[in-house]
């Protein structure tokens, strides 16, 4: 048994760019490139960047809702990068995801009721039907809904309502790790403060483990233990919450956390504007993906890819000049 | 002291549905001076946008209308303009950008003729050569590089922070002295936003316009704000200028939602504290309860909240800070 629920290796994935009469493929863009980390039992791993970065990738990539073109997936010590469908299929259940728009997310179709049972019965699970009724019950309580919701549809709903069905459907399978794919991003300001109250009430009351996708720092800074920071695909830094607000070692990092609006009228920062807008993932500067827009670029950043260095046990980046 | 501009004054907006009729703003006072800027704020349905589509003369007629107050610019009242002299308002004197670029610009027309069109519509002594002039000198205005080609260029070859300078460089096009941003940076990311947030204030000084800033983001308030009046249910339930809201807010609600913002903290390494939440949700508008609407939701809620007393008005705690509540958190 590995102190590591998750582990990625080299993760790479691609989505071809066909082009031309016969539809070829003329080239590639490089969602996920070549990231490695790991998350512990228990642990909340943020991950941020901004529009295009590849992190809601990655996180479907880690539950091969997208296919991951190289690069290995090791889910509690077992390596389940080219497991077969139907063994793939068991893991699912211990291995969940949120998605975004909680709008989008849930079948209008469906009542509540159905939406819970249906991964239970993918899964074959609480199958008698007064355990299954007890089970429904269970989770409406630990996502503070009421009873009756089971019977009603999505859309007699709020957006932080949705959130908590879709959160309930997660939990539904009993999982031990969830991808949370941007869960609060739609929903407004007091509702997102709920929610997250919510996820961090469960963990540590079922003991799990989360990937929190967010491009809001302040949330993410919050609820994760150690947050990683993408940018054009690449992981570019990876530090505890703590060490990564007061010591940012990539000036991207550096930036993206000064760009933050603070509800403090009196806080005159040095604000860093970054010039110039992302580049497109079809198309990204050589070397450090980075170094058009840094303020700290040198000769070799705009040849070469940095490699990871790391300076504390929790603490990573990887930069040819760092913020000292 | 700064000339004032736009006066709102208890502004009505009522919709008229098969469920019955609403009124989505109920009540709102506000006033916009020159060279500064007016934040309000306020959660999803709290009637911010439709006050700035009331001032735009923009509200869909069936089924909104306004029903009482006045919108008075420059001495004039809006409410009486007839739609020709609107027209000559709109984009020229006052202009607005919208949430998302996506959607505001015309995806099969060049990013220039669309800044041309405002042009052509309200400068029509300007020919052909000349709105092409300003429609670059716009683009190079809000930042946009190479803006001699890019002016031929189409939306969607623009990404989204391009796509919202664009539209600030339609909205200023005829250097309005209102320009009214509905959550202008919402859809952008956070780099993006910090080079809107400066480019907005770098333009509202050189020129010296007025800007409603319109937002749920209290930190962008924060940052570029000098009054903020906060929002719920369609009425205004605190209004001060920003140093004051933040430092000492009085309103539940007020508090409710600065609480539920984490707060960086760089120092600790030990579980945190559980963010402040405002339980609950907001009322449907077809169902507010008797008196104050926000007692359901309030920790402070006394008897005279249950509507004895009437609804909560707007009181000057001293220092133009308005509250409208019957049990103010003293601290």
């Amino acid at each position: 048994m590995s102190q590591y629920l998750l582990e990625v290796k080299n993760l790479c994935k691609k989505f071809p760019i066909k082009g031309g009469f016969f539809g070829r493929e003329i080239g590639a863009v490089n969602a996920v490139n070549n990231i490695s980390f790991k998350i512990k039992k228990g642990e909340t791993l943020g991950l941020v960047g901004e529009s295009g970065c590849g992190k809601s990738t990655l996180g479907r990539a880690i539950l091969r809702l997208h296919e991951p073109t190289s690069g290995q997936i090791f889910f509690d010590g077992k390596d389940i990068t080219h497991l077969p469908d139907e063994e793939m299929r068991k893991m699912r259940r211990r291995m969940q995801i949120i998605f975004q728009d909680p709008y989008a997310s849930l079948n209008p179709r469906m009542t509540v009721g159905d939406i819970l049972s249906e991964p239970m019965d993918i899964h074959q699970l609480h199958t008698e039907k007064s355990a299954r009724q007890k089970r429904l019950l269970k989770l409406m309580e630990q996502v503070q809904l009421p009873a009756d919701a089971l019977l009603k549809y999505p859309h007699e709903f709020s957006g932080g309502q949705r959130q908590r069905i879709c959160i309930a459907r997660a939990l539904a399978v009993e999982p031990e790790f969830i991808v949370c794919d941007e869960p609060v991003s739609a929903l407004d300001v007091s509702v997102q403060a709920q929610v997250v109250n919510l996820l961090m009430d469960l963990q540590k009351e079922l003991g799990l483990t989360y990937l929190f996708i967010a491009h809001d720092l302040k949330i993410v800074e919050y609820i994760s233990n150690r947050v990683a920071v993408m940018y054009l695909g690449n992981m570019v830094e990876v530090a505890e919450s703590h060490e990564l607000y007061g010591g940012a070692k990539h000036p991207y990092t550096k930036a993206l956390f000064s760009a933050i609006p603070h509800a403090d009228p009196s806080s005159k920062k040095e604000r860093i504007i970054l010039e110039g807008d992302l580049p497109s993932p079809m198309n990204p500067p050589t070397g450090c993906h980075f170094h058009p827009r840094c303020w700290n670029c040198k000769s070799e950043c705009k040849t070469s890819m940095p490699p990871m260095t790391q300076i504390t046990p929790t603490h990573e980046f990887k930069c040819f000049n760092p913020i000292k | 002291m700064e000339e004032k501009i736009l006066e709102v004054k208890d502004l009505v907006v009522q919709f008229n549905t098969e469920r019955g009729s609403i009124k989505a703003v109920n009540g709102v006072n506000f006033d916009v001076y020159k060279g500064k800027s007016i934040g309000i704020v306020g959660e999803s349905g709290s009637g911010k946008s439709v006050s700035a589509l009331a001032i735009m003369g923009l509200i869909p007629n069936p089924p909104g209308q306004v029903i009482g107050g006045d919108i008075v610019y420059r001495g004039d009242s809006l409410l009486k303009y007839s739609s020709l002299q609107m027209r000559k308002i709109r984009g020229n004197k006052i202009a607005m950008i919208f949430q998302e670029p996506m959607t505001s610009l015309n995806p099969v027309y060049t990013i220039g003729n669309q800044i041309e069109e405002v042009v052509a519509l309200h400068r029509p002594e300007l020919n052909s050569k000349e709105r092409t002039n300003r429609a670059i000198e716009m683009l190079k205005l809000v930042g946009i590089p190479s803006p001699e080609k890019r002016v031929d260029e189409y939306p969607h070859q623009l990404s989204g922070g391009m796509r919202q300078r664009v539209m600030i460089a339609i909205a200023l096009a005829c250097e309005p002295d209102i320009l009214i941003a509905d959550e202008p940076t919402t859809a952008l990311d956070v780099t993006i936003q910090a080079q809107i947030l400066e480019l907005m204030k770098r333009l509202q000084k050189e020129m010296g316009m007025g800007i409603i800033l319109i937002t749920h983001d209290l930190g962008v308030v924060a940052e570029t704000c000098d009054h903020v009046s906060v929002m719920y249910c369609g009425q205004i339930v605190e209004s001060a200028d920003v140093q004051t809201l933040f430092k000492s807010p009085k309103h539940p609600y007020t508090r409710g939602l600065l609480g539920s913002i984490p707060s960086f903290d760089s120092t600790a390494s030990t579980k945190k504290e559980r963010l402040q939440t405002i339980e609950g949700m907001v009322p449907s508008l077809f169902n507010l309860p008797k008196g104050c609407n926000f007692q359901d939701r309030c920790q402070h809620a006394t008897e005279a909240c249950k509507g004895v007393k009437g609804d909560p008005v707007l009181k000057d705690l001293g220092q133009q800070h308005f509250v409208a509540c019957f049990n103010p958190v003293q601290a």
